[in-house]
């Protein structure tokens, strides 16, 4: 029974209500005191998910260049977009946390836990979608899906507030079911909507969203990969090198013991005194070869 | 800047399909940057001791010791860094230790920040008796129980020195190589998708350390360590030469996903510092050394050989700071071009 969100954004308004349940509910202060430089990106100031930030709605404002060649409004379109952990099937912050901290709860929803976390920023690095973020305690921090809540049968404080029902919380095949509906109907009104994260991205997003433009336009990975894609290659071909590194040590440790051995079967005894390292060289000619006559 | 360096078609062909993260850098600054050097050195010290002792004669002996010696201290230093580089340090056993359930362990075979842990520990017990073995064999260390486990160990038959020689290695090679596999399990579009990364530390780590070996055996002893040293310049200039390789093919199969170590202010670094400094370079002295060397043994003998021995020194100590320095802008570049600027670069 996995829990999560479907977030239309056809619907969002961005009136940022889920941000501010999100604080409230989490007791997620303000940051630097609440001083806050403006952006300069529309009317979004949050800028980004982070430790203090589990809810971050975007706007996305698409205005031609040139108005004149459209008339007012026209071909203008102002995307907004509620985002939140994704609590992923195959979550790669889960998959590289060394500590345990990262856990898949009973709700399928993936939590960090707090009083394990040892604060090596592995899974950060690790998101595909840039999600969890460190906090001034030195801990990763990121949506819990309102775990506290979940656990009396509450739903998450954001998905409560929503006035559009633009973030809708349940279970995630009855979402998944409204979410195509709704994106076939956008279709059929002739706009190109789409569910992003069924299976195709990294095995499926328990929190997934009805998108009507690419995927990066709302800054989201258009193909994302689990950060461990690469790993097995990875390691193979450090094993690759380690053999190739085992062989030309033995080949040039060895080539000094080599080279009296075959010295010695040829019954040449060389009583030139050993020449210093910088002067050893496998190419020279043997200086006191006086056996004389070209071969 | 890249686009000089690549052919435009090319770069877009071999950027087919690169991996598109939004990923957030992971803040790994100098103390990781350190530990990335330091830990191929460790690693790279102790393999060379290894193979000199299974293949070596007794005239690398001297190497054999300094080799262990330096290993130890060096992985200790690694531990430090790694520790204080965690947001909650005291918190450091975690990485081993299910915390809510002392005293269970915990591994992830599939993560390499998981492996990389045990790893880090498990080759820090080898360099660990090596290094009290050589303390002992040097009567520096005189406590009787190590004295005798030292006589044990030094009077088991061959195979079981051999075999503790390869685990030994095992764990210094693995240690070496999984820092480059930690920044491919990311989702940074550069670090992601760099296989070959893993491969790249691994060779450097060898490169480096025949450098430092080569740097502290040439500073004990300018003449007796000879032999030694010869041997170590032949293996690092095939190290050099598999980096080369290695960084090389790293870059073409990247492609644009490259561009931020290759190009800008981190490609001037990269150029010059990494692959002019610290990989052609070595390899010009190298080369130079032995065309003086065979000019001037040739004809006359050992006379003339002798006085171009301090020359041919200090060649040898430049080309091996060279290689070190070369090494440690290496994991700079790597470790920082795709985390700037959100990550300053003196992040610690």
């Amino acid at each position: 029974m996995a829990k999560g969100f479907y977030t239309d954004t056809t619907i969002c308004i961005g009136c940022k209500a889920c941000q501010v349940a999100c604080h409230q509910w989490n007791q997620l202060p303000a940051e630097e005191g609440g001083r806050r430089e403006l952006s300069g990106r529309s009317y979004d100031n949050t800028v980004r998910l982070s430790a203090l930030n589990w809810r971050h709605v975007k706007f996305i404002e698409q205005i031609p260049e040139s108005r004149a060649q459209t008339g007012f409004m026209q071909g203008s379109r102002w995307l907004m977009m509620s985002d939140v952990c994704k609590h992923c099937v195959r979550a790669g912050c889960l998959e590289v946390c060394p500590t345990g901290a990262i856990i898949r709860t009973e709700f399928d929803s993936v939590f960090i836990q707090q009083d394990v976390c040892n604060g090596c920023r592995a899974c950060v690095g690790a998101c595909p979608f840039g999600v969890v973020d460190i906090g001034e305690d030195g801990k990763a921090h990121k949506c819990t899906l309102c775990y506290d809540r979940l656990q009396h049968g509450m739903e998450p404080a954001c998905a409560q507030a929503c006035p559009t029902d633009s973030i809708r919380f349940g279970e995630v095949s009855d979402l998944m079911q409204l979410a195509e509906r709704r994106a076939a109907e956008l279709k059929a009104q002739g706009v190109n909507g789409y569910v992003y994260g069924k299976e195709d991205i990294v095995g499926g997003l328990n929190a997934f969203y009805v998108l009507v433009d690419e995927p990066h336009v709302y800054g989201l990975p258009d193909k994302p990969e689990l950060p461990s894609a690469n790993v097995d290659s990875g390691f193979a071909v450090s094993a690759a090198t380690a053999a190739a590194l085992a062989v030309t040590g033995v080949v040039s440790f060895r080539k000094n013991r080599m080279d009296e051995m075959a010295a010695a079967e040829e019954g040449t005894v060389r009583d030139e005194p050993r020449r210093l390292s910088w002067q050893e060289d496998d190419t020279l000619p043997p200086p006191d070869d006086t056996r004389g006559g070209p071969r | 800047m890249s686009a000089l360096l690549l052919p435009h078609a090319l770069l877009l062909q071999l950027a087919a399909n690169p991996q598109s993260g939004v990923a957030l850098p992971p803040h790994w600054g100098w103390l990781v940057i350190l530990y990335f050097f330091l830990g191929g050195l460790a690693a790279g010290s102790y393999f060379i001791a290894t193979m000199l002792e299974l293949v070596g004669d007794p005239r690398d002996e001297e190497a054999i010791r300094l080799g262990y010696l330096i290993a130890f201290p060096l992985v200790v230093v690694c531990g430090l860094l790694l520790v204080l580089d965690l947001g909650k340090p005291l918190r450091f056993w975690h990485m081993l230790i299910q915390s809510e359930r002392v005293p269970l362990p915990i591994l992830k075979a599939w993560s390499p920040i998981s492996v990389g842990s045990w790893v880090l520990t498990a080759f820090g017990f080898f360099a660990f008796v090596s290094f009290v073995g050589v303390l002992v064999e040097q009567g520096r260390l005189r406590w009787d129980p190590l004295v005798r486990a030292d006589r044990w160990a030094r009077e088991r038959p061959r195979p079981f020195s051999i075999l503790w020689g390869i685990a030994g290695a095992f764990f210094a090679f693995f240690l070496a190589g999984y820092t480059g596999v930690l920044v491919t399990g990311t989702s940074l579009p550069f670090w992601h998708n760099a296989r070959l990364m893993g491969g790249l530390f691994l060779a450097s780590a060898a490169s480096t350390s025949y450098a430092l070996m080569i740097l502290l055996l040439l500073r004990r002893d300018r003449t007796a360590a000879g032999v030694t040293v010869a041997k170590l310049e032949r293996a690092d200039r095939l190290a050099i030469v598999l980096e080369l390789i290695i960084l090389a093919v790293m870059i073409l199969l990247l492609g644009s996903v490259a561009r931020p170590m290759i190009a800008g202010g981190f490609g001037v670094v990269f150029w010059l510092g990494v692959v002019l400094l610290g990989l052609v370079t070595p390899l010009v002295l190298h080369w130079r050394r032995h065309r003086a060397a065979a000019a001037v043994v040739t004809p006359g003998g050992r006379v003339a050989a002798h006085a171009s021995a301090g020359d041919g020194y200090r060649r040898a100590a430049l080309s091996a700071t060279c290689v070190l320095v070369g090494g440690l802008l290496l994991r700079f570049v790597i470790v920082m071009s795709p985390q700037w600027p959100r990550v300053p670069l003196w992040y610690l």
